[in-house]
């Protein structure tokens, strides 16, 4: 409770001193700061090509969907970094993609308040491409009770998980679901436990992308990922507390 | 500094806008009135008065249908009865629990106000919060709300008071426990949010389409003259039941497509809108808060478990 205070008093004095960098589609005074911290102050550009698309307002600040579309953009992508500029857990994932997956991704995030949401891809050209989106929220979904935890038995479905493989032309979305508190830490004294770890493998073990998680993303995290042709795939997840959970995904 | 000024102030500015809800009952059946509300969304503006009220004037007393979305509005309403008739308020009855129905109850204390058990339970478990939400999109017109539950239940039946034998139905489709007023007398049919008409339907509570699609069978079935829906304006024919028919189905089956296709919460409220709707109010607005209500669901019959267990 007591690093919400501190973090919105800071949040607040920073907004009265900082101002928001020029061109930046979502004016934002933490920018510079995301800049910084995130991207180490590499080379950068707001970049139309990058897409990031949310609903204008969260209707359930706990879940609230982000769609990154940059098949438009040209070249390899070497690492995707997606957060939300103004919640006390501003990052959301860090995906790094081999060549078969396309550049789309979907997640479902929780946001504590209005918020720019930020998606940076490091191309090949090392420069960082950035597409932005804002959301409007009431707040409150990064402190929110568990929805998983009220459910009895909870713990009985940990890992469960669903999803299927659709086809999309030439290419497919994987869907994937995973039953997990993701539990933040910023919940009633419940320590942090979420699914910091994921992977997706080829038949044959091949790792096709690793993705850091953070507890920004949403309990039961629901992600969708663009592939390359029609392939079989394995989906390898860890928690944080060394629970590794797999499935096949026809 | 500055920032803490510039808060102070347009706090200040924004409690400073007071103003009247101005009901005017309208004459619509015999002993039965109705106060329109608009078919937009809650704002600043309209204080929340986007919703029907009703009230008939029995023999023995005034029957009022839903009480509002604030304080205030529950006073403006007792107001406007008053201009009407001399007789006593002695009756409430509410629809469903949400806030813009039943938070004028406090202006209604000291009448018995009957709700289903459902709705009861879930202004129990949910009207604090629904409250705070209308504080924060309607502001100052809330002044001194607060939820004030039911102090009484009532059942499917027939409630007679004051020579008008009313019909009650206890349907799901809205909000799991959605109560219908039918009028015997006067064939007036008191819907409830279970028929939106020219303004999109919202899903929050919803248990599935298919339970209201259900339910709007049930109620073009019955022997009503006039179709008073929970938002927009009064019906004599059976448009409104046409409408929520179409809008229910369209609504189903895009979520069940956009599932099958494997879109994402994004696509699917981008979805076009077919032009056929484009009279009703609010379209896109609730289909993006149903995807989240619903979308989830629909998903999840798409999806087969993939773990090795
Ligand atoms: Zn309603």
């Amino acid at each position: 409770m007591n690093t919400r205070i501190i973090y919105a008093l800071a949040l607040t004095l920073t907004s009265c001193w900082a101002h928001a960098v020029e061109g930046d589609p979502q004016p934002s005074v933490m920018w510079e700061y995301f800049h910084q911290r995130l991207l180490d102050n590499a080379d950068f550009v707001f970049d139309e090509a990058v897409k990031v698309s949310v609903p204008p307002f969260a209707e359930d600040a706990r879940q609230v969907p982000i769609e990154v579309d940059a098949r438009a953009l040209p070249g390899k992508v070497e690492r995707v970094m997606i957060w939300a500029e103004l919640n006390p857990i501003p990052q959301v994932l860090t995906l790094y993609p081999s060549a078969e997956l396309e550049k789309f991704l979907a997640v479902r995030i929780r946001v504590e308040q209005a918020t720019p949401i930020r998606a940076a891809l490091l191309m090949d050209d090392g420069i960082w491409h950035v597409g932005s989106a804002r959301v409007e929220a009431a707040g409150g979904g990064c402190s929110a009770p568990s929805v998983v935890r009220a459910q009895e038995g909870w713990e009985d479905h940990l890992g469960e998980i669903f999803g299927a493989r659709f086809k999309a032309g030439d290419n497919s979305r994987l869907r994937l679901s995973v039953s997990h508190p993701m539990d933040n830490g910023l919940v009633d004294s419940i320590p942090e436990f979420y699914v910091n770890q994921a992977e997706l493998r080829d038949r044959s073990g091949a790792v096709l992308a690793r993705i850091d998680l953070f507890s920004a993303v949403s309990e039961n995290p629901t992600l969708t990922l663009g592939i390359k042709g029609h392939p079989e795939t394995q989906l390898w997840l860890r928690d944080n507390n060394g629970n590794e959970f797999t499935a096949d995904i026809p | 500094m500055r920032c803490l000024l510039i808060f102070l102030c347009s706090s200040i500015l924004s409690f400073s806008a007071w103003a009247d809800y101005q009901l005017t009952p309208k004459k619509i059946a015999e002993n039965t009135w109705l106060l329109e509300g608009s078919t937009e969304n809650f704002n600043f503006e309209n204080g929340g008065n986007i919703v029907n009220a009703a009230f008939i004037v029995t023999d023995t007393g005034v029957v009022v249908i839903d009480t509002g979305p604030s304080l205030a509005y529950g006073k403006a309403l007792r107001a406007a009865i008053a201009t009407v008739t001399d007789k006593p308020v002695i009756q409430v009855l509410l629809t469903h629990h949400h806030p813009d129905h039943v938070l004028g109850n406090q202006a209604f204390a000291d009448v018995p106000i009957a709700a289903l058990a459902g709705s009861k339970q879930l202004l129990q478990e949910q009207g604090n919060h629904m409250a705070e939400n209308m504080y924060r999109v309607v502001g100052d017109w809330m002044r001194g709300t607060e939820v004030l539950l039911p102090s009484q239940l009532v059942e499917a039946g027939v409630l007679t008071i004051g020579g008008h034998p009313l019909q009650l139905l206890s349907l799901t489709g809205h909000t799991g426990a959605d109560l219908v007023i039918l009028d015997q007398r006067t064939g007036v049919l008191f819907a409830g949010d279970l028929v939106f008409y020219q303004r999109a339907l919202a899903t929050p509570n919803t248990p599935g389409l298919a339970a209201w699609l259900a339910d709007i069978d049930t109620l073009e079935k019955l022997p009503w003259t006039l179709i008073v829906p929970g938002h927009g304006p009064l019906a004599s024919d059976a448009q409104p039941f046409v409408q929520m028919r179409d809008y229910l189905t369209w609504l189903d089956s895009a979520l069940r497509e956009a599932a099958q296709t494997g879109m994402d919460m994004n696509q699917v409220l981008r979805l076009p809108i077919p032009e056929r709707f484009a009279q009703v109010s609010l379209t896109r607005y609730e289909l993006i808060r149903t995807v989240s209500h619903l979308y989830p669901l629909y998903e999840k019959q798409q999806w087969q478990r993939l773990d090795q267990d």
